[in-house]
């Protein structure tokens, strides 16, 4: 088992989520951005993405909506919702609490 | 055919699910090949070298596809409860002899009779599937009792009522199935138990015999064990996210009224009951076996 791929896998949702909050955004913008801040440390079919954005979205923490581009192209971009920004707030510090643990474990162990 | 095209195609080829839904997912796979493809051309790729790498970066179709069944085929609890509602009233109506009281049964059908179209106008959500099953069983069932009138009129039935109701029958089936054909199995799964409880009776004059509603009443038991039985796998269909899962659910309730049909009459079936019954639930698996084909 891929010991990164499974917390990836298993923070999906939050890192989505994370990105959203920030500005509204689509499929592709969403890969680039997740390569571009992790120093592209995240590497992943890009296409599973989609089934993740549709998860958030029918959990009611996301919408999509779709603009037409001055190009005539379609692009669905996605918005955090009120119940999509608490979730997210609730994650993030049971991150922080679970990132500070571990890593004070980490510290005894090494000193 | 452009490398992007055949991967949508296959994309869509592999997901069963409501056409407004899967064209948008296709749209948003589309976009983002051609973004990904446009992006690769300023680098310098071909067009052709391009797009194949964005196909490839994207990922199995088929993979995307069977996730995003996952996400979209499940049903809440609420949804769950009233597709198996239908199976409950029916169910409810042979505990006592509530089946042979007119006010009920006449209740139960406008109510029916109501939601089926109210569903249908609505765009067809996942619990109506049933409630069009039971809509649609008077038709059926006027057909099967028209095969019992005396000699002659019953090949005027056959000629006229029953081309028509098959008809009526596959058309709604075939719209259903264009959707999913899951869902038409889930939706011809009463008038097939109800058609083999029926068939259970015996055929012609034996059928309308004199006694047949104390003879159909006195498998009560084992027709609410059916009816039961099909709420359970019809909730099971709709909470089950993998689409192998909703395949056994609804494999399950064939199974359970064979034994209830077998367990009722004392293993003491005829020959012509045998055939008509094991038709009609091997019928569950017409529509699986189709979709099946299509799935793999």
């Amino acid at each position: 088992m891929n010991y990164g791929r499974e917390l990836l896998k298993g923070n999906t949702d939050s890192l989505l989520l994370c990105l959203i909050s920030r500005q509204p955004t689509y499929g592709y913008q969403i890969v680039k951005e997740l390569q571009k801040r992790s120093n592209g440390y995240f590497q992943f079919k890009e296409g599973t993405l989609y089934p993740a954005l549709h998860r958030l979205e029918r959990d009611n923490l996301i919408t999509g909506k779709w603009q037409i581009l001055p190009n005539g192209q379609q692009r669905r971009y996605y918005y955090i919702t009120e119940n999509g920004q608490q979730v997210l707030a609730k994650r993030l510090a049971t991150w922080q609490d679970f990132s500070t643990a571990v890593k004070a474990v980490i510290q005894t162990e090494t000193t | 055919m452009s490398s992007i095209s055949h991967y949508l195609n296959r994309f869509k080829a592999s997901l069963q699910i409501d056409q407004t839904i899967r064209d948008g997912v296709a749209q948003e796979l589309c976009t983002h090949l051609q973004d990904k493809t446009q992006e690769l051309e300023e680098k310098g790729l071909s067009r052709e070298e391009a797009s194949r790498i964005a196909v490839q970066s994207l990922g199995s179709p088929e993979l995307i596809a069977e996730q995003m069944y996952e996400t979209h085929a499940q049903g809440s609890w609420k949804e769950a409860l009233f597709s198996a509602l239908p199976h409950l009233l029916v169910a409810l109506l042979f505990t006592s002899y509530y089946w042979q009281n007119i006010v009920y049964v006449s209740a139960i059908l406008a109510l029916t009779v109501g939601i089926a179209i109210y569903g249908w106008r609505r765009g067809k959500p996942i619990w109506l599937f049933p409630w069009l099953g039971y809509y649609l069983l008077p038709v059926v069932v006027s057909g099967i009792l028209l095969l019992s009138l005396p000699e002659g009129w019953s090949w005027i039935a056959a000629l006229i009522y029953i081309p028509l109701v098959l008809f009526v029958f596959i058309h709604i089936v075939r719209q259903t199935a264009r959707r999913d054909w899951l869902y038409a199995s889930l939706m011809i799964a009463p008038m097939l138990v109800t058609f083999a409880w029926f068939s259970s009776l015996g055929r012609g004059n034996e059928l309308l015999a004199s006694d047949w509603a104390v003879r159909l009443q006195a498998n009560a038991l084992w027709i609410v064990v059916s009816f039961v039985a099909l709420a359970a796998a019809t909730v099971a269909f709709i909470r089950l996210r993998p689409r192998r899962y909703k395949i056994i659910s609804l494999l399950i309730p064939p199974l359970v009224v064979l034994f209830a049909v077998v367990a009722a009459s004392g293993g003491n079936i005829c020959a012509w009951s045998w055939l008509l019954l094991l038709f009609s639930l091997s019928a569950f698996a017409i529509p699986l076996w189709m979709q099946a084909k299509v799935y793999e």
